[in-house]
């Protein structure tokens, strides 16, 4: 009996363990799976600002946006991420990557070695991105100089540290569909569609998260608390940016300054760098996608500013 | 009734520094708000077509901004450790944890400033030293100014 009862046991964890790494496999794109085509670093380039590398892969320390060393430290609730070397060198960097382990990387959030990256690498987003457009990508980050030296290992307490985890997270929360254009919509709002929603990935810190750091879809662009720490993330429906005008939103993604004479702060003023590089053209797409998002209520704002302990 | 006398007093004086304290968000807020006056309020909406170009405005506007931005430094030395109230914006604790680098952010304005003086003629030059003095003005919101709510 109590021989059965351990075997019944040990199967069903066999079967657990088997179903759990099963369910996490992470998912990968062949070169197989490419066809052949030239790449256009020009167009990376706007890809480049477009997903705002940049914000989050520079060098820490130094003005420069091509040198994508990395090294910054991104908070979060789950502990703190440490932005890898994204640049051409070929010890520290992307340099000994296949075009496809680029694009299994930004599409699949999947490393050349087969492990999940954690969702800090905005992946749910660039997961819509035009294949294509990431194949640019790969070619211009190939142009820019080679920077040695890596960052720290991320600071994750258990559970969050097991990596292998994060394939449930993807099942979860991923839908792996590429942008599909609405055809009932302007040429211009579907650019701006794609670029908000894939390589801008607004959404990313514009959307309250659940428990499971999952986006409240429900509540997509409705802002809530930074996730980063200290301060609020603005409502970016037509709740919060209603007395905005499209040129008004143009204006801001080009300067950072906002219609009532104030200034973009925090990941805001990063986000600025990079989309004031686009052309104007993008940044009004951006603008006339954004003003068709209908009012959504986000998190309930704090009141009034609180008491600060210095 | 000393007991009493002591403990008025001491409430007194905890509300004196509460005012003393909002005093100085308050101060620090308005500080921020005639530099937003002249760069935003005059420059921007230059830029931006919104008012006519008026170089005698924009000179004068220049020259207040910069005396404005020159007095960020002192005007933020203590920590009020609070925020104005009802105010959307405030600033980070992380002035006076890095005050040596908050103030490292000041002269890269005054300089853009400086340098911008004499070249503004007509909308399309004042947009370029719009760009540059805002950009350096958002290189220290990055870090040092918060959206409340």
């Amino acid at each position: 009996m109590a021989r059965n009862l351990v075997l019944a046991v040990s199967v069903v964890a066999i079967v657990g363990v088997a179903a759990f790494w099963w369910l996490t496999a992470p998912l990968t794109i062949a070169q197989m799976q490419l066809p052949p085509r030239l790449s256009v670093p020009a167009k990376g380039l706007t890809v480049f600002n477009a997903a705002g590398c940049s914000s989050c892969h520079a060098t820490l320390g130094q003005p420069d946006r091509t040198k994508l060393g990395g090294g910054l430290a991104i908070p979060s609730p789950f502990g703190t991420f440490h932005v890898p070397n994204i640049s051409p060198d070929p010890v520290d960097g992307i340099g000994r990557w296949s075009e496809a382990d680029f694009v299994t990387a930004v599409i699949e959030g999947t490393s050349p070695a087969g492990a999940h990256y954690y969702p800090a690498f905005p992946y749910g987003s660039y997961q819509h991105a035009r294949l294509d457009d990431i194949r640019d990508l790969f070619a211009y980050l190939k142009t820019l100089p080679a920077v040695s030296g890596r960052a720290p290992g991320h600071e994750l307490p258990f559970p969050f540290n097991i990596r292998r985890a994060v394939g449930i997270w993807k099942l979860l929360f991923l839908d792996g569909k590429p942008f599909t254009p609405d055809p009932g919509r302007s040429s211009q709002w579907n650019r701006g569609a794609y670029l908000v929603n894939s390589l801008g990935h607004c959404a990313e810190c514009h959307s309250p998260r659940n428990g499971l750091g999952g986006i409240v879809e429900a509540q997509r662009f409705a802002g809530g608390p930074n996730p980063e720490g200290e301060g609020w993330v603005p409502n970016i429906t037509q709740k919060g940016l209603k007395d905005w005008s499209e040129e008004d939103l143009a204006y801001f993604l080009e300067t950072g300054t906002t219609p009532n004479n104030d200034s973009a702060g925090g990941s805001m003023a990063r986000v600025i760098r990079n989309t004031s590089q686009l052309s104007a053209a993008d940044r009004a797409a951006m603008a006339a996608y954004l003003k068709s998002l209908p009012a959504v209520d986000g998190p309930p704002r704090p009141p009034r500013p609180p008491r600060k302990n210095g | 009734m000393l007991f009493r006398g002591v403990l008025a007093g001491a409430l007194l004086l905890s509300a004196g520094a509460v005012m003393a304290q909002q005093d100085l968000a308050v101060q620090q807020d308005n500080l921020m708000r005639t530099q937003a006056k002249y760069l935003y309020g005059v420059i921007s909406r230059t830029v931006r077509g919104q008012s006519p170009y008026d170089q005698a405005a924009i000179d004068a506007a220049l020259v207040q901004l910069e005396e404005s931005v020159g007095k960020i430094a002192t005007v933020f030395a203590v920590n009020p450790k609070e925020d104005v109230f009802g105010g959307d914006y405030g600033s980070s604790p992380k002035i006076w944890q890095n005050k040596a680098d908050f103030d490292s952010k000041i002269p890269p304005v005054t300089k853009a400033i400086n340098d911008a003086k004499g070249k503004i003629k007509d909308v399309a030059s004042l947009k370029a030293a719009y760009t540059e003095i805002n950009d350096r003005c958002n290189d220290c919101h990055e870090t040092y100014r918060l959206k409340l709510r």
